[in-house]
C-alpha cells in the first residue's frame, strides 16, 4: 500500500521554453533577463488538485516534501495536513543541487514513490539519488519531456498517482532521457539515454474468467519476449543480432546469460556477446564481417523513438546496411499503450522516408505475438 | 513429498471472493422470458441473450417434447462413433439452406467450436490475425495453435491491411478472425471488407457471429446476409444459445470446411452429441425465423425505440449498431451502483467494468428482447432517466 509520498518542485523548470531556451540547466539567469515566469508551481497545482479531488485514501498518506515553493507551499494549498518538511534552501535559486539533496531526504523516510515536477533535467537528478530503488512519477513541466516517467500532462499526472495509490497500477520501466546542454548551446543536438528509472505503468490484463482478469507482471511479459528472441535467434544461426539500449533488451540478454550493455549497443553471434558498448566505427566494423544482421530495436522515452534518440551510433549508414526488414521491434504492451507511436529520426532524408513509405511497423508485444503500430518521422 | 494437494481450491476461491471477483449467481425460478423471476424477484430481462425470446416459443417447446418422445433422453454416443441422428443431420441440411451456404456443422457449444475448429485450421509456420477486442472463445481456440499471431485495432481496416502485408511475406496460411458483433459495444465488424483483404491477400476468413446469429441480415440469417456476401466468409461461426434460444455452436461454409472440421476438431469429435429434445428445439428454431419474421422485427423495432430515448435522455450509448445497447456512465463504481438501484427497480442488466471495458467506460450493458413491450420499455427508460439524474450521469 502506498502510504508515504516524495514530492518536490523544480520551481525554476520550463522558465527556458518561452524565451527560447532549451532548458534552464545552468543559464538561469539568462531565463529571468529574457523575461521568462515561473510555470512549475502551477504545473504541480493541477496535479496535485486532480489527485486530492479524486482519491478516497488521500488522507491516510503521509507527504515529505521541502519547504516553501518546492513544495509546502503547494501542499498547503491544496488543504492537505500531513506534511512533513524534511528540506530546505536558504539559497533565492534553487539548483539541481537542492532537488537531489530531498531525493536523499525521501530516502531516508522510505517514500514509496517520490512525484517530482520539473523537466528532463529534473528527472536526471532524481534518478541520480533513487536509481531504481522506488518508482518516480514526473509533473512535465521542463522545457524537454523526452524521459518516460512523465504523466502526458498535469491532470495525467494526477489520475496516475491516484490509480497507484488505489493500487491499479503497476511499477514498470521509464527511460531518462535528456539533451547534452552543453553540447547543444555549441550547436550539437544529442539526446542521450542516462539511464532506465522505475516509474508507474498501466499493467497488462489476461482474462481469466469470464469477466475477471489478471494483471500479468512486467517480467512475465519481458519473459515472453525473451522465448520470442532467442527463437529467432536459434532460427536465424549464422545472423549477427545487435541489442539496443534500454530495460527490455538487457532482460532479454541477461536471460540468454549475456552481459548487457543497459544503455549501449551490443553485439551477439550464436548467443555470445562478441562486441559490447559499440560506437559507430564498431558497428561498421561489425558489419563488414557480417553480412547477415537482425537489429533488436526498443522505444525509448515518452515519445517511443527507436532511432534517433538515445541510439546515435546506429547512424544512417548502420540502418542502410543492416536493411529496415532486419529490424525487430520489441515492446511490453504497458510501453507501447504509454507512446503515440514508434517514432524515428535517423537525421538522413532518404533513410527517413523508407521509413514514412512503411506508414506502419510491426511490434512484437509477446511470444509470437505482434502488432502493427504507425511510424511518424520528423 | 507431504503436501496439501487441494487447499489451493479453497484459498484461490478465498481470494477471488476478497476482491469481489467471484460470481454470485442470480437463479431464475422463471423460464428466461422478458419478465423474469430472479433471486425471488420480478424484472425486466435486459442480459440475457435470448434476443428473440425463442426459449419459450410453443414451436420450440412442441418439438423438442416430440424429438424427446420419439428418440428418447440421450443420443448415447459422440458423433462420430454412434451419436449421429437423423435429427443432427436435418438440422444442418436446414441450416444450411437457412444461411445460403454449401454445408454446415452443429458443435456442442460455441465454444467447442472455436476451440476445437481454430488449432486445425493453422500450424506452426502459420498466422492468425485478430481483432484486439475478439472474445475469450477465440481467443483460447488461438491460444492452443502454434501459430504466430498479431492484433490489430478494432476494426481497422487500414491495420489489418498492413499486417496481412507483413505476413504474407512471412507466412503459408493466414487466418482472419473477428467477432462478427461485438459484445461489449454492440458494434458489427465490417465483414465485407474483411472478406475483400482476405481475397486479395490469400487469407481464410474466420468470423464468431454469437451474437448477430438470429439477429442482423434478413430474418436474422446473420452476418453474411448483413453484408450480401452469404457463402463468402469460409468460417462463418455462431451458436444456437443466444437468438435461436436453444444451445449448441454452428460453423457454416463449404463442404470442404464441413467435412475437414468434423474429421479434424477435437472438440466435436470427443464430446457426446445433442440429446434429441435440442435437436428437436434448434429445427423449429430455424422453422420459427424462415416463417415468422415478425420476431426479428420487433427486436429491431424495440431496440430502435430504446436507443433513441435513451440517447434523447442524455446517455451516451456508444458505437452500438445492434440490440447490444452499452449505456456508458464512466467509473466502474458508479456502473455498479447503478445495476443494483436497477435491480431494486426491477431491471435486470449487469455492469461491465474496467479491465474489460477501459477505466472511464464502464457501463450497463442491455440486451433488448423482441418479447418486451412498447409499455415494458417506457417503464425500464422511466427508471434509467430516475437513476441516471440521481447518480449524475445525465
Amino acid at each position: 500500500m502506498v502510504s508515504k509520498i516524495g514530492f518536490v518542485v523544480n520551481p525554476i523548470a520550463g522558465m527556458g521554453g518561452k524565451v527560447g531556451l532549451k532548458g534552464t540547466d545552468g543559464v538561469f539567469q539568462q531565463a529571468i533577463k529574457l523575461g521568462a515566469k515561473p510555470v512549475a508551481i502551477n504545473k504541480a497545482n493541477e496535479t496535485i488538485k486532480e489527485f486530492i479531488s479524486s482519491n478516497s485514501k488521500k488522507d491516510e498518506i503521509m507527504w515529505y516534501t521541502c519547504e516553501g515553493e518546492m513544495g509546502s507551499d503547494i501542499l498547503i494549498k491544496a488543504g492537505i495536513k500531513n506534511i512533513e518538511i524534511i528540506y530546505s534552501t536558504s539559497k533565492d535559486e534553487t539548483s539541481s543541487d537542492d532537488t537531489k539533496n530531498a531525493c536523499m531526504k525521501f530516502l531516508e523516510k522510505s517514500v514509496d514513490l517520490i512525484l517530482f515536477c520539473g523537466g528532463d533535467g529534473t528527472a536526471r537528478d532524481v534518478f541520480e539519488i533513487v536509481k531504481t530503488k522506488i518508482p518516480i512519477l514526473g509533473i512535465p513541466s521542463g522545457v524537454k519531456m523526452h524521459s518516460g516517467v512523465f504523466g502526458i500532462t498535469t491532470i495525467a499526472s494526477g489520475k496516475m498517482l491516484n490509480e497507484f495509490v488505489n493500487g491499479r497500477l503497476s511499477i514498470g520501466d521509464a527511460e531518462i532521457m535528456d539533451l547534452d546542454e552543453e553540447k547543444y548551446r555549441k550547436g550539437e543536438w544529442n539526446i542521450r539515454l542516462f539511464g532506465i528509472a522505475k516509474s508507474i505503468v498501466e499493467p497488462t490484463y489476461i482474462q481469466v474468467g469470464k469477466s475477471t482478469f489478471e494483471s500479468i507482471s512486467d517480467d512475465e511479459i519481458k519473459y515472453e519476449l525473451y522465448e520470442h528472441i532467442n527463437d529467432e535467434i536459434e532460427k536465424n544461426n549464422d545472423y549477427l543480432f545487435l541489442f539496443g539500449s534500454g530495460g527490455t533488451i538487457d532482460f532479454i540478454a541477461s536471460k540468454i546469460g549475456l552481459k548487457n550493455t543497459l544503455l549501449g549497443i551490443d553485439a551477439i553471434y550464436n548467443k555470445k556477446l562478441i562486441g559490447s558498448d559499440l560506437n559507430e566505427e564498431g558497428i561498421l566494423d561489425l558489419l563488414k564481417k557480417y553480412s547477415k544482421v537482425k537489429l533488436v530495436l526498443s522505444p525509448i522515452g515518452a515519445q517511443g523513438f527507436i532511432l534517433g534518440r538515445g541510439n546515435l551510433q546506429l547512424s544512417p549508414r548502420v540502418i542502410k546496411k543492416i536493411g529496415l526488414d532486419n529490424i525487430i521491434i520489441i515492446s511490453t504492451p504497458a510501453k507501447l499503450a504509454s507512446i503515440p507511436e514508434i517514432r524515428v529520426d535517423t537525421g538522413d532524408e532518404v533513410l527517413d522516408k523508407l521509413f514514412a513509405e512503411k506508414e506502419f511497423i510491426m511490434v512484437v508485444i509477446g511470444y509470437r505475438l505482434s502488432r502493427v503500430v504507425k511510424i511518424q518521422t520528423l | 513429498m507431504n503436501r496439501n494437494a487441494t487447499s489451493f481450491l479453497k484459498e484461490e476461491y478465498d481470494e477471488l471472493v476478497k476482491k469481489s471477483f467471484d460470481w454470485k449467481l442470480r437463479i431464475l425460478e422463471s423460464g428466461s422470458t422478458p419478465h423474469s423471476i430472479v433471486d425471488g424477484k420480478k424484472v425486466i430481462m435486459l442480459c440475457s441473450n435470448n434476443y428473440l425470446s425463442l426459449s419459450n416459443h410453443p414451436r420450440l417447446i412442441k418439438s423438442s417434447i416430440e424429438a424427446a418422445d420419439k428418440f428418447g433422453a440421450g443420443s448415447g454416443s459422440v458423433r462420430a462413433i454412434a451419436g449421429t441422428m437423423k435429427l443432427h443431420i436435418e438440422v444442418e441440411k436446414r441450416l444450411a439452406r437457412f444461411k445460403r451456404t454449401e454445408a454446415s456443422l452443429i458443435y456442442q457449444t460455441g465454444f467447442a467450436a472455436n476451440a476445437g475448429l481454430i488449432p486445425q485450421l493453422v500450424t506452426k509456420e502459420d498466422i492468425i490475425i485478430s481483432d484486439e477486442l475478439n472474445h475469450g472463445s477465440i481467443i483460447d481456440g488461438v491460444r492452443l495453435t502454434k501459430a504466430a499471431r498479431a492484433v490489430y485495432k478494432h476494426r481497422d481496416m487500414g491495420e489489418l491491411e498492413n499486417v496481412l502485408k507483413e505476413a504474407d511475406k512471412k507466412h503459408k496460411r493466414i487466418l482472419i478472425i473477428t467477432d462478427g458483433v461485438f459484445s461489449m459495444d454492440g458494434d458489427i465488424a465490417p465483414m465485407d471488407k474483411i472478406v475483400k483483404l482476405a481475397n486479395e491477400y490469400g487469407a481464410m476468413s474466420y468470423v464468431d457471429d454469437a451474437h448477430g446469429e438470429g439477429v442482423i441480415g434478413e430474418d436474422g440469417r446473420g452476418i453474411g446476409a448483413h453484408f450480401g456476401i452469404e457463402g463468402k466468409i469460409d468460417v462463418e461461426m455462431g451458436t444456437f444459445s443466444k437468438a435461436y434460444g436453444v444451445v449448441g455452436g454452428l460453423i457454416a461454409g463449404s463442404q470442404d470446411l464441413v467435412n475437414f472440421a468434423l474429421n479434424k476438431s477435437r472438440t466435436w469429435l470427443l464430446s457426446g452429441s445433442h440429446p434429441p429434445a435440442v435437436a428437436g428445439a434448434q429445427l423449429a428454431a430455424i422453422d420459427v425465423l424462415e416463417t415468422e419474421p415478425e420476431h426479428v422485427k420487433n427486436l429491431w423495432d424495440n431496440t430502435n425505440y430504446f436507443k433513441k430515448e435513451l440517447i434523447s435522455m442524455g446517455f451516451d450509448t456508444g458505437d452500438s449498431e445492434t440490440p447490444i445497447t452499452p449505456v456508458i456512465v464512466g467509473e466502474s463504481s458508479k456502473a455498479k451502483e447503478l445495476s443494483n438501484k436497477l435491480f431494486e427497480e426491477g431491471i435486470f442488466a449487469l455492469p461491465i467494468v474496467f479491465p474489460m471495458v477501459a477505466r472511464d467506460k464502464a457501463r450497463i450493458r442491455t440486451m433488448m428482447n423482441a418479447g418486451l413491450t412498447r409499455k415494458d420499455l417506457d417503464f425500464t427508460l422511466d427508471k434509467f432517466e430516475k437513476l441516471g439524474k440521481q447518480l449524475d450521469i445525465i
